[in-house]
């Protein structure tokens, strides 16, 4: 039965052979019914089929006559019956492409290599098939034969691959890894270098000479005017009423929509780029800088090109191993990107510089286009080993020690851009020369000796040169003010005061009697300036050219005596408990914020109790306190002194009634100061009453205020 | 890090193995077993293929130096003018302008959101005509010079995660900062120095902290973490040698330490030793290099009435700016300064005009002066904070005091120098100041244009970590070309 099947297949096969060269011969004279195209159109998946059939057909038809397998029953007639399959499934792929072919659109020399190369594949293993059982067919002919079909195979299947999904399909993904290089802006030609790219890489797979779809090629200008077989591609100048346009802002669902689903689509920049470009006029040979900058069309193309000004080196790369040799921890020498020939030199350190380190370079004279010897010992005979560097576009020469006489050697540079100067002991006439250099754009002479009738002067001569002059103050402005060193603010006997200015050379004035200083009249500052009594202590800085400072200022007190120990009747509250009583006589006053650990704040009362270990001559006591309103902070309703010899019979010394306070009041610092006849005590109490009652306007009202102190005096 | 030292120990790595043992699929299975990620490239090869530490592309900006305002200056009181506050001061925040938006828990349970209208003038400037508030003045003489960005915005709304998204790309924390990720895509320019060091000044007014993990490397080698440098008088700490020690001791005491440090190397394998070793190498150069730079004295005159006088007082602002110019001209890669204070909260009218007295002159001298070295057009220069603050107080509004809370939907930055188009103003937000209505740009976004100046595609500067590679913009990001000159 099997051999029955075997026998219709060959004669199948041998039906189709003859059908195949008909079909070549006469291709050109037939017309084929519509239903016959979608048979060839099932040509790009049959041909799967044939392809891994042979194939395998082809290795075992290889190792036929090894001695393994030339005995087996089972391999021979496998192979044979598979052969026959590979053969004949080819045959009808074949068929099938060359009534695809028939279609518009293949024409080109792909399609008719591939064409060829199939028919080859069919007609060269049949003929292995009918021939492979004759006494000639050794070992020898089935190999070549199998190594033969296998390699037309390959060759056939790759050239259909690159009809159907755009030549270089395969190799594409390992040729996109090179960075595509953009055009600068400054040189694109819109046609060229921009619309024509895009179309290359979205349309062309299908637009193009060998699988011209639509009968439409987009590779040249010629084609583009042509149009398809639906008429012209565009109207120049209406982009609305290009086809073009039309069938690529479809909705992708939309049959006619172009690229056809599934290939990759344009992007919203592409289409724009697309209808501006038809919009102007589809012009094939203007530049983009010739377009206005304003212009739609401008402004799209510039995405897709690289940024003015990017440049592009001819020269060839320097060698790799001189350049790192040639790079130390004070020499940097780096290319200006990956794969540019072109290279930034950089000098660190001033120590290390040498006219030698420089001369080293001239092995990449070529390559330099930018080199930094700021604040580098570069003499003027350096100059001709630079003068060398061909290539050099920047040059900084800024703060070295050229003294203007070889600049002159620099006329060589015929690529210079920029030269800086800055610093350096050039002089007007040093620099005509340079002036001579057609690509120079700006030279930096700040810092230098050239008056401003110079520059006029220098700018009249090529008016192409930017001259940079640098930075000009306007006018005089403040300086900061002195910074105080000394930090206890209240003292026994004397304290020195200590100020510094971080700028060098200010004078400091100060007064102590609560005038602002000036630098006319209040005396000079100078270090471990002593006091001895309580003084308000005010200090400007002054300078030449500068405007005096704001001025500082600090209260120092005097507290003669210091009590043994000191003590709280009931604790202060718990967030601001400072250091505890100590905190009162602890040298230091504090500022306007209560929660930096200076100040001491009651809810209530508060009562202080203070002992001296010898009875001492109190004539006044002070306490340094707080007001701020806003903050619930209100003075004591009342302060009262008490004193005596011992803990129980002491007697009041003296009550004061600070102010009370207004609404609107600021917050601000002040002594209540209780001053009494000289009495000899050794107890001191001290009762400062707290508002219990917040008034109506201020911010908590009716709810008990707070009083607050840092610092207790004694005199 | 794992992986090289088992590739250590085992003697072999990928390449190695598949050289010597090219012999069949066998080897290589076997190979796979005995190290995981065999064929997934090791950091090491990744590295070397970026490490050349070369730009992809030719690069505008070859160093930043970036100025950040942390705690979030108000764009209503700088460069976002909205007179449509003014006019509707006191009234509440339209619900059709919210749409809901999230609040802090510092605002959201007020009951009304009055607009507040800045109490500060603007006046327009420059070629673009850009809106700039009195309170910053020197920024407005250099407008033409600077690309203002009204429509930034991010996707966090409290400080410390709005700042790390912003400093390294994601707000949890322990990614390589920008600053790493520059030195690891563009290496050192000058050996002498970190590529990458950090600044920190403080203002008068309320401040968020700033932590280390800011200017961490995370998973890069730990040679681009960024070094800070101290407020004092020594920016560098203990770059001196103890009295006794001269060069030559120095110079022999490090070569013996280098010598024990291989052979640690040798046994462990572990590729942070050879950091080590560079590290104290590069500690040695710096002890050269960096008086030169931290010496601010021999600064003339005019530069410092330029910054301001206070630029000669180490740890404010000003002498931060001068600093980070002196830095960046001897080819510090990556100058990052934070100045803290600016979370107004409450009292915003008073607290601004100190932080603003900080910084304004300092950050337009910095233009000015990178402009006449003719640095300018290489160095990328961006000032700006985490997020902006709301259109309405938090608070108490008065005619004189009012607070802005936490806003992330808009705020603005400005960017000079490096490539980027100078004298515009990029995007725009609604007459509100709440949303944006062209041109919003995104943390990622920024990021990806940063690196895009750089001369790096931010898609291809990717890092592998924990198996999967990892970028400054993450997954997202794209070029703001508008903004590129």
């Amino acid at each position: 039965m099997k051999f029955t099947i075997k026998r219709v297949a060959e004669s199948l096969l041998f039906a189709a052979n003859v059908f195949i060269l008909f079909l070549v011969l006469f291709e050109s004279k037939m017309e084929f019914p519509a239903w016959l195209q979608s048979v060839g159109r099932m040509h790009p998946m049959f041909l799967h089929f044939p392809i891994v059939i042979l194939l395998i057909a082809m290795v075992m038809e290889f190792f036929r006559f090894s001695s393994n397998y030339s005995s087996q029953e089972f391999y021979q007639n496998f192979t044979s019956s598979f052969l026959l399959l590979g053969v004949l499934s080819a045959s009808i792929t074949v068929i099938m492409g060359l009534l695809l072919s028939k279609e518009p659109g293949y024409t080109g020399d792909t399609v008719e290599w591939h064409k060829w190369t199939g028919l080859i594949i069919v007609l060269f293993s049949s003929l292995v098939y009918w021939c492979r059982n004759a006494k000639w067919y050794k070992a020898a002919v089935a190999k070549i034969s199998a190594v033969t079909v296998t390699i037309i195979l390959i060759v056939a299947g790759h050239l259909g691959a690159g009809i159907t999904h755009g030549e270089n399909f395969i190799s594409t993904p390992l040729i996109a890894n090179r960075v595509i290089e953009k055009v600068s802006i400054d040189k694109a030609i819109i046609f060229k270098d921009v619309v024509l790219p895009l179309l290359n890489s979205k349309c062309i797979s299908c637009h193009n000479s060998d699988k011209a779809k639509g009968r439409l090629i987009l590779d040249n200008e010629e084609n583009i005017l042509k149009g398809g077989k639906n008429g012209k591609l565009f109207v120049a100048g209406f982009p609305d009423s290009s086809m073009m346009i039309h069938r690529i802002q479809l909705p992708e669902e939309d049959k006619k929509h172009m690229p056809l689903t599934g290939k990759p689509q344009l992007s919203n920049d592409e289409i724009e780029l697309l209808y501006q470009w038809i919009k102007s006029g589809a012009n094939f040979s203007k530049k983009v800088i010739e377009l206005p900058e304003t212009d739609s069309l401008r402004i799209i193309a510039a995405k897709f090109l690289a940024p003015s000004g990017e440049e592009k080196y001819e020269f060839a790369e320097a060698d790799e191993k001189t350049i790192k040799k040639l790079n130390n921890n004070y020499r940097a020498i780096f290319p200006v990107a990956k794969e540019s020939p072109a290279l930034n030199v950089d000098f660190y350190n001033r120590s290390q510089f040498s006219a030698k380190s420089l001369e080293e370079l001239s092995a990449l004279k070529t390559q330099i286009v930018s080199l930094n010897l700021d604040k580098m010992p570069v003499k003027d005979a350096d100059l001709k080993t630079i003068s060398q560097f061909e290539n050099l576009r920047t040059l900084n020469l800024a703060f070295t020690d050229i003294t203007g006489e070889g600049l002159s050697q620099l006329v060589t540079l015929k690529n210079l851009k920029s030269i800086s100067l800055a610093g350096t002991k050039i002089n007007s006439k040093n620099i005509q020369p340079l002036q001579n250099i057609k690509t120079l754009k700006e030279i930096f002479v700040w810092k230098t000796d050239l008056s401003e009738e110079d520059i006029i002067a220098l700018k009249n001569v090529n008016k192409n040169i930017q001259f940079i002059t640098g930075y000009k103050n306007e006018g005089p402005i403040p300086l900061n003010t002195p910074i105080m060193l000394t930090v206890n603010n209240v003292f026994t006997d004397t304290i020195h005061l200590f100020l510094k200015h971080p700028i060098p050379g200010v004078q400091i004035h100060y007064t102590l009697d609560g005038t602002k200083p000036d630098s006319a009249h209040a005396p000079v500052f100078n270090n471990g300036l002593v006091l001895d009594k309580t003084a308000i202590f005010q200090a400007r800085a002054f300078k030449d050219t500068w405007l005096g400072s704001d001025s500082i200022m600090y209260v120092f007190y005097k507290s003669a005596y210091t009590p043994d120990s000191i003590r709280f009747g009931s604790p202060p509250a718990d967030s601001y408990k400072a250091d505890g009583a100590k905190t009162l006589i602890n040298h230091i006053t504090g500022d306007l914020r209560i929660g930096n650990g200076k100040w001491i704040g009651f809810q209530k009362d508060m009562h202080l109790f203070m002992q001296f270990g010898k009875p001492v001559k109190l004539s006044s006591l002070a306490l340094h306190m707080m007001k701020n309103v806003g903050g619930d902070i209100y003075p004591p309703l009342s302060v009262e002194v008490w004193g005596g010899m011992d803990s129980t019979h002491m007697k009041l010394l003296q009550t004061v009634k600070p102010p009370a306070p207004v609404k609107g009041d600021i917050p601000s610092l002040f002594l209540v100061e209780c001053k009494f006849s000289p009495t000899n005590i050794r107890y001191v109490k001290v009762t400062a009453e707290s508002i219990k009652k917040i008034p109506k306007w201020g911010t908590s009202p009716k709810k008990p205020g707070w009083v607050f102190t840092d610092e207790v005096l004694l005199n | 890090m794992e992986k090289e030292i088992i590739e250590t120990s085992l003697g072999i790595n990928r390449r190695r193995f598949l050289s010597r043992l090219s012999l069949g699929l066998g080897s290589v299975a076997l190979g796979s077993l005995l190290i995981p990620d065999l064929f997934r490239g090791s950091a090491e090869d990744e590295a070397a293929s970026i490490m050349s530490g070369l730009p992809h592309f030719a690069p505008k900006a070859k160093r930043v130096i970036y100025l950040f305002q942390n705690g979030a200056p108000s764009q209503l009181e700088s460069f976002d003018f909205k007179p449509k506050l003014r006019e509707m001061v006191g009234q509440d925040l339209p619900e059709s302008v919210r749409m809901g938006q999230r609040l802090t828990g510092m605002t959201s349970g007020q009951k009304h959101f009055p607009l507040a209208g800045s109490i500060y003038d603007f006046k327009q400037y420059g070629q673009s005509q850009a809106w700039i508030s009195e309170l910053f003045p020197h920024t407005a003489k250099v407008v033409d010079d600077i690309c203002i960005i009204k429509s930034m915005y991010t996707e966090a709304i409290n400080h410390d995660p709005a700042l790390t998204f912003f400093q390294t790309g994601a707000q949890q924390g322990n990614r390589p900062s920008f600053g790493s990720w520059m030195s690891y895509g563009l290496g050192s320019e000058n050996k002498n120095l970190p590529a990458f060091c950090v600044l920190l000044s403080r203002g008068k007014g309320n401040g968020q902290g700033v932590y280390s993990k800011l200017w961490s490397n995370g998973f890069l080698d730990s040679i681009h973490q960024g070094v800070q440098f101290s407020s004092g008088e020594s920016p560098v700490l203990y770059l001196n040698d103890h009295s006794g020690i001269d060069k030559t001791t120095r110079r022999k005491m490090l070569d013996k330490l280098a010598e024990m440090n291989d052979i640690s190397y040798k046994e462990f394998g572990d590729p942070e030793i050879q950091t080590k070793i560079q590290q104290y190498e590069m500690a040695y150069r710096m002890q050269t290099a960096m008086p030169d730079i931290t010496d601010v004295s021999k600064e003339p005159d005019d530069i410092v009435k330029m910054y301001g006088p206070d630029c000669l007082l180490p740890g404010t602002y000003a002498a931060n700016c001068l600093l980070a110019r002196k830095l960046s001209e001897s080819g510090v890669r990556f100058v990052q300064l934070y100045h803290q204070g600016w979370d107004q909260h409450d009292n915003l009218p008073k607290e601004i005009v100190g932080q603003t007295k900080d910084v304004d002159q300092p950050s337009a001298a910095l233009i000015t002066d990178l402009k006449q070295r003719g640095l300018l057009d290489e160095t990328l220069v961006i000032w700006g904070g985490e997020f902006g603050r709301t259109n309405y107080s938090q608070g108490k509004l008065t005619k004189t005091n009012y607070g802005r809370d936490h806003h992330p939907r808009c705020f603005s930055i400005w960017m000079a120098g490096g490539g980027v188009k100078s004298g515009i103003v990029h995007g725009e937000t609604d007459d509100f100041g709440y949303n944006i209505i062209k041109d919003p740009v995104h943390v990622h976004d920024f990021h990806a244009t940063c690196l895009h100046l750089l001369g790096l595609n931010h898609e291809k500067l990717t890092f592998k970590s924990q198996g999967r590679r990892y970028r400054l913009t993450d997954l997202s990001g794209k070029v703001v070309n508008g903004i590129i000159a």
